[in-house]
């Protein structure tokens, strides 16, 4: 701390600090128009200006650091004429009639404040209102570059331009002209930082400044950025980043800036409905919910709890998932319970359970700042997770090694020290290959291998067949890039592993990262700062919904039945036995043994792969309860009963995010229609279902403090210690703990050794042959989501296409494919339409189908493959064919 | 090659320049276009001594060596360079760090022109500067960033760093002292404002050439986040005599505090404009009178700008002032980058005035809202005074906008812009006014009007 003088008055503040902030924590408003927290200090304005005795020059506040002894004035008549000069400076050439029309901006606020008149022109060239989300006015430009310094510094990239010199030094959207042809990601970052409104989103501009501001958290994905809802009375006009949030630092990607037009789309459907004589008909919530209960009570009657499967939904809060596995196992008496972790992270939380206890991330995204070393393996996440993607963009842009094991050359294979590409379905090899080098060449960390595992040389044995030359030839990369990765990874330390769906959705899904487990076990690169393996989790909650016991083998917390069930029991009185996972239930379905569904806010039919085998098993079901906003694939087709439910934007109660971290969900605006809330939902079908009673909740907050009975790791996570940012992370078992950031510093939940273990691989049955040449790969872009439920009916379809498949020019040549122009993938097991991409992004002979469409559904395709521990699909390869379009 | 063939009218010499009394450290065979070789350097100007010797002396012997000449920065601020080289950070045993030098060639400031004689007849001499300067810092990269006009020149220096190099005096292991050296040119692209030396550094960098903030220092973070040590062509030119003559020598010429020669630049209303290397401390009337052969017009001289477009100028009540650099500030101005632009009275100071404000607003690199704005708004009503559109109000705004504008930017183009401003508007006020109330030029009578475009 230092001592200084603010206008007389002496106060602390912190070394390091800049004036600004010390100014602003004594809530001395000093105006600024060049500056914002996010960024640099641009000293550009000087409207930050102070004079600082002994100082011959005022001083820029927020450039200057404090010091011991400084005694600073911050409003001398000379400082605010000084001021009051430099605005009538911009006021010249500012047009005259906007402040008016628009007096909240920042900028505005100044002119008023100081009495200045704007008396500049306003010309029509100036304007630019291509773009879906921005709407850009440059008259109002007042040249303080924030946009460009926001963009560079906390987006990285670098779309503004200053163009010119002197008075005509401007800003533009890079060479494109218009910001909507330039690569701008549409973060939105500009616009939230622009002084004056001449960056500012079309939806402020339309419904002007939101009355109340909601703290609430990201529904898109397993980030989990906080976000400050803006609404009036009864509308969603804005969304804006939470500036103090731990986890996304005052930023937010496309998604979860723009991404809410889904809410008030108009085929949301917001009564209850039920399929009489095949086609649907609007009935009360009565007669739904009975109509729902009927069914269930109907088929448990007739052919056993076992005949019916509940799905909870990732995208619903913690406390809703929860209630969920009860009422299937409370209530239905069935341990048929899933989620979509599924056909995503199954494996990821499989594999770290297994080897470390813990099927969750071991470190947080902090840790990336504090890594040495960063490894992603199988994950793209400057589009799917952008704000990690980000973290670990910035880092190697300053020159921090990065190693991308991917087959694509992604945002971060460009930047990458080392990219291996393997072909889809060979990373057992690639792993082990580089646990082979690190053991061999003796880089592993002996100390922590000797103190902290065991199994040893039973994997050292195993590893042997894998030599990189060997490995190589399978994985299609080179044998010292194989290397040079190993040597990097175990000698550049900390390093921080993340992992994606390249990873897990692949028939060797566990063993894969069981084998990424085993390459940090070898190099110590657990329980330290910036280490560790981090899945990261696709949808905004799909770790607290796997977490909340969503799952048919793991109770409250993904504990396992043996260790907490006779907890549960006491509380909720005898449970049925662990049931079947999603791909059993589809399996058993199908062989006519599950008879009815519940399916909260899922569209298991579009997301699952081997469509046509999904919708055979599904039309033998007597009847399918769907709670959802929008008539899904799954509820089109097969649905029986539809009960509308309330959006995130609408409801209340906590997401897990994929570094185990609770935060609050707060409604900031009231259900659409007669929607409700899936915690409303659950509480009628068990009254319906007779188990009432067991169900007596007030609110999300009495469901959460039954969690924390049940799960330890929880129990010190009360809902008043969520209030400050970043809520709290688990680990947290008591009150006073602090919460856990780093898993398993000293020992780990399986003790105190974690074990080695040997793997063998097993190659997909997916191959090439003539009649089917490629290997299809599948995922998502930046500017969708999942099964795009959501962002399908958004403004993001303007930004790009949902329906496409990257195909490298070469394979297109050979083909007689254009861009853009629609093909036809045709696997042995269905086909699917998709508008060709052009791009050397993807190697020749490997395309890659981006699943966002239910017109395109690429699940059609996808064969029967399975991870055999886990039942998750194979996504990641199959064998396909690709014909041109007949054409018109 | 795009070697200039024909010798430029300007002259490099006077009678008496070579003598003790006038050392000629810097101009040895100017004029001579063939004088640029490594072998006529070696030869006939003891080219290379220096570098032999500093390359067996420690490297901060040498940095003290440079201290103990005194030698200020010729780029303009007149910083202590041997002070300078000391700030650069030096290995710890945990830590080896890689430093830059950079050479300011930029040569941008109105009125000079001394940069370019040092490069187009002496290129070797910088060279031998900079390998002395990276050894005594220890930097193993050199840029020199050249302005981009002067391509005739790049090329020239490039051949002359092939030769140096041939020679062993550049590369690994120089000469086997085990220190190695690469120097880099790089080209500007015609921005006056990338002579700043941060600009420098961005625009070396490959970003827009716009000054960064200060602290941190260059010589915390400079070119490519790396310590660096920004020196002017001049100044590193310096050196190799510097080292031959010694430190203590060299501060014998020229005045305390203000040692050594510099290269005057004498431009406009003289007889014998051209390149002066004097002792710090000459009066200037007696530069102008004795040695430049006074007015070349025949009309009294007026004003004089005495140190490269941005110093405040000088009216006859300061001409006797000795040009070194203290004396100058003290007199109100800044012995800057050596530029004397002189002006008879026939210069309209409106009309000047204009000139020099447009620069500055044209050369503002946008970012400060004073600087940006502030010149603009200057121009606009010089412009309008000029054209005979002027108010009394108009002088009163112009008063008022040089305390918004002087240090109160980013870097000191503010400053430099306001320094003519506000001298001129100063002390030829009447003149000004005479534009607003007759509508007329003061010195020239005529009528001021829009329509027939003035002057
Ligand atoms: C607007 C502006 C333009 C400048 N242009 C030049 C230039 O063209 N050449 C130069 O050497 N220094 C120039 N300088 C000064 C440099 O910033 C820097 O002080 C100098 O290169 C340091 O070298 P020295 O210490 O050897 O003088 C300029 C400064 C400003 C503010
Ligand atoms: S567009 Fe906005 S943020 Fe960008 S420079 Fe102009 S006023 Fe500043
Ligand atoms: S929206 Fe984001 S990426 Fe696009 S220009 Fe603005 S800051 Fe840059
Ligand atoms: S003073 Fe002028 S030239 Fe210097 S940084 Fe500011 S705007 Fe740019
Ligand atoms: S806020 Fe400090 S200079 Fe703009």
């Amino acid at each position: 701390m230092v001592r200084l003088l603010l206008n007389g008055t002496p106060v602390d503040a912190p070394e390091g600090a800049t004036l600004l902030q010390a100014l602003r924590a004594h809530g001395l408003n000093v105006p600024t128009l060049c500056h914002d927290a996010r960024m640099q200090p641009a000293s550009a304005c000087r409207l930050c200006e102070v004079e600082v005795d002994g100082q011959e020059r005022p001083l820029c506040a927020c450039a200057t650091p404090v010091a011991e002894g400084m005694s600073v004035h911050t409003h001398g008549e000379a400082l605010e004429g000084y001021r009051k000069g430099l605005i009538e400076m911009l006021a010249r050439r500012y047009p005259g009639e906007i402040p008016a029309l628009d007096p909240d901006h920042p900028f505005h606020r100044l002119l008023l404040h100081y009495q200045v008149p704007a008396t500049g022109p306003w010309v029509p060239s100036k304007l630019d209102e291509s773009h879906p989300y921005l709407r850009l006015d440059m008259n109002r430009c007042v040249d303080c570059y924030r946009c460009v310094h926001i963009c560079e510094e906390v987006q990285g990239h670098s779309i503004w331009k200053v163009v010119g010199r002197g008075a005509e030094a401007h800003v533009e959207p890079g060479d494109a002209g218009r910001l909507l042809d330039s690569p701008c990601v549409s973060c939105g970052a500009c616009a939230d930082t622009c002084p004056t409104g001449a960056i500012q989103d079309w939806a402020r501009y339309r419904h002007g400044t939101p009355i109340t501001w909601t703290r609430s958290v990201c529904s898109y994905c397993g980030t989990g950025c906080e976000l400050e809802i803006g609404s009036t009375s009864d509308r969603l006009v804005d969304i804006r980043p939470a500036q103090d949030a731990p986890v996304n630092r005052g930023h937010l990607c496309v998604k979860g800036r723009f991404g809410l037009g889904f809410n008030d789309a108009e085929d949301r459907v917001t009564s209850p409905m039920v399929r009489r004589g095949g086609e649907w008909e609007a009935v009360t919530w009565d007669e739904a919910l009975d109509e729902a209960a009927a069914l269930l009570l109907r088929v448990k009657e007739a052919h056993g709890p076992t005949a019916i499967g509940v799905l909870g939904s990732s995208r619903g809060t913690n406390e809703e998932a929860f209630l969920t596995q009860k009422l299937a196992r409370v209530g239905l008496g069935t341990g048929n319970v899933d989620c979509c972790a599924r056909v995503c992270h199954a494996p990821s939380a499989a594999g770290l359970g297994l080897a470390l206890g813990t099927g969750a991330a071991t470190n947080s995204f902090a840790d990336i700042d504090l890594a040495a070393l960063v490894m992603v393996v199988g994950a793209n996440p400057t589009e799917n997770h952008p704000i990690v993607g980000l973290r670990i963009k910035h880092r190697a842009l300053k020159g921090m090694p990065l190693i991308v094991i991917d087959p694509r050359r992604t945002e971060l294979a460009e930047l990458a020290t080392v990219h291996l590409r393997p072909r889809p379905g060979t990373n057992i090899p690639l792993f082990q290959a580089l646990a082979h080098v690190i053991v061999n060449e003796g880089l592993y960390d002996h100390p922590f291998v000797a103190a902290r595992t065991e199994g040893f040389e039973a994997y050292l044995a195993s590893l042997q067949e894998w030599a990189p030359e060997r490995a190589a030839a399978t994985c299609g990369v080179d044998a010292d890039d194989i290397r040079k990765a190993a040597r990097l990874y175990a000698t550049t330390g900390p390093a921080y592993m993340c992992n994606g769906l390249g990873v897990t959705e692949q028939v060797q899904g566990s063993d894969g990262i069981l084998a990424l487990v085993h390459l940090a076990l070898l190099t110590g690169n657990l329980g330290k700062p910036g280490s560790g393996v981090n899945p990261l989790r696709g949808q905004n909650n799909v770790q607290g919904c796997a977490q909340m016991g969503c799952e048919p083998k793991r109770l409250t917390g993904y504990q396992p039945y043996d260790q907490v069930i006779a907890k549960h029991e006491a509380l909720w009185g005898p449970l049925p036995p662990p049931g079947l996972d999603l791909l059993e239930m589809l399996d058993a379905a199908g062989e006519g043994r599950l008879r009815a569904m519940l399916v909260f806010g899922y569209d298991l039919y579009l997301t699952t792969a081997n469509a046509h085998r999904t919708a055979a098993a599904l039309a033998q079901l007597e009847g399918m309860v769907v709670v959802d906003l929008f008539m899904t694939e799954t509820a089109k087709a097969f649905g029986t009963v539809f009960l509308p439910a309330a959006s995130t934007f609408e409801k209340e109660g906590t997401f897990m995010n994929g570094e185990r971290r609770v935060q609050r969900v707060r409604a900031a605006i009231a259900p659409r229609g007669q929607s409700r809330s899936d915690l409303d939902i659950l509480l009628e079908l068990a009254k319906r279902l007779g188990v009432g009673d067991q169900f007596q909740y007030h609110s999300p907050e009495d469901v959460w403090n039954e969690v924390r009975k049940l799960w330890t790791a929880v129990a010190g996570v009360a809902y008043h210690r969520l209030e400050h940012p970043g809520g709290l992370q688990w680990p947290c078992p008591d009150e006073l703990h602090p919460g856990t950031s780093i898993l398993h510093a000293k020992t780990f939940p399986v003790g105190d050794r974690a074990q080695f273990r040997p793997i063998a691989f097993h190659p997909s049955a997916e191959v090439v042959d003539e009649a089917f040449p490629f290997l299809l790969n599948t995922g998502r872009s930046l500017q969708h989501f999942n099964a795009g439920t959501m962002t399908v009916r958004t403004e993001n379809t303007k930004l790009t296409r949902d329906d496409v498949l990257e195909l490298n020019p070469a394979d297109a040549a050979a083909l007689g494919v254009l861009d853009d122009e629609e093909v036809t993938v045709e696997s042995h097991h269905g086909a699917f339409q998709a508008h060709a991409h052009l791009t050397d992004r993807v190697r020749p002979g490997e395309p890659f189908g981006i699943f966002h469409s239910a017109k395109a559904f690429v699940n059609r395709a996808m064969g029967p493959g399975r991870d055999p521990k886990t039942h998750t699909p194979e996504f990641k390869r199959t064998a396909v064919r690709i014909r041109k379009m007949v054409q018109a | 090659m795009a070697i200039r063939t024909k010798h430029d009218p300007q002259s490099y010499t006077f009678a008496g320049f070579g003598s003790e009394k006038y050392p000629n450290l810097m101009l040895r065979g100017a004029g001579d276009l063939n004088n640029w070789t490594l072998d006529v350097y070696e030869q006939k100007h003891e080219g290379y001594v220096a570098m032999k010797q500093a390359l067996k002396m420690e490297p901060v012997a040498v940095t003290e060596e440079v201290k103990t000449s005194g030698i200020r920065g010729r780029g303009g601020a007149g910083f202590p360079a041997g002070l300078k080289w000391s700030f650069m950070p030096k290995d710890t045993p945990e830590r080896k760090i890689t430093r830059y030098l950079v050479i300011n060639g930029d040569e941008g400031e109105p009125g000079t022109f001394k940069d370019r004689a040092i490069l187009e007849y002496n290129p070797h001499q910088l060279i031998e500067g900079c390998i002395i300067a990276s050894y005594a810092m220890q930097a193993n990269t050199c840029y020199v960033y050249i302005r981009g006009e002067f391509l005739w020149l790049i090329e020239k220096l490039e051949l002359a760093i092939e030769q140096a190099r041939a020679k062993g005096y550049l590369g690994k292991n120089i000469l086997g002292s085990g220190f190695d050296l690469d120097i880099i040119v790089h080209r500007g692209a015609g921005a006056y404002i990338c002579g700043e030396e941060t600009a420098l550094l961005n625009s070396l960098e490959g970003r827009r050439g716009e000054p960064r903030v200060k602290p941190p220092f260059p010589a915390a973070k400079g070119a490519f986040g790396q310590p660096t040590t920004i020196n002017n062509v001049e100044t590193i030119a310096a050196v190799p005599p510097i080292i031959r003559m010694g430190g203590a020598e060299y501060a014998k010429l020229g005045t305390t505090k203000n040692s050594g020669t510099r290269i005057f630049c004498i431009s406009g209303h003289v007889k014998r404009p051209g390149l002066y290397e004097l002792p710090l401390g000459l009066p200037l009337d007696f530069i102008l009178n004795e040695l430049a052969g006074g007015s070349s017009t025949g009309k009294k001289i007026k004003a004089v700008i005495p140190g490269g477009a941005s110093a405040p100028v000088f009216s006859e009540a300061e001409f006797s002032t000795p040009m070194d650099f203290d004396s100058v500030r003290n007199a109100g101005s800044m012995a800057g980058s050596g530029g004397v632009i002189v002006l008879d009275e026939d210069t309209c100071m409106v009309q000047a005035c204009l000139r020099l404000i447009r620069f500055y607003a044209h050369e503002s690199c946008g970012q400060c809202t004073p600087c940006r704005e502030g010149c603009n708004w200057m121009e606009m009503i010089l412009h309008r005074i000029e054209h005979g559109e002027g108010t009394l109000e108009d002088l009163d705004v112009l008063a008022s906008l040089t305390p918004r504008i002087a240090g109160r930017t980013l870097c000191a183009l503010g400053d430099a812009a306001c320094g003519p401003m506000e001298s001129m508007l100063k002390k030829f006020r009447h003149e000004f006014e005479h534009h607003v109330t007759h509508k007329t030029c003061y010195v020239k009578g005529h009528e001021l009007l829009a329509k027939v475009g003035a002057h």
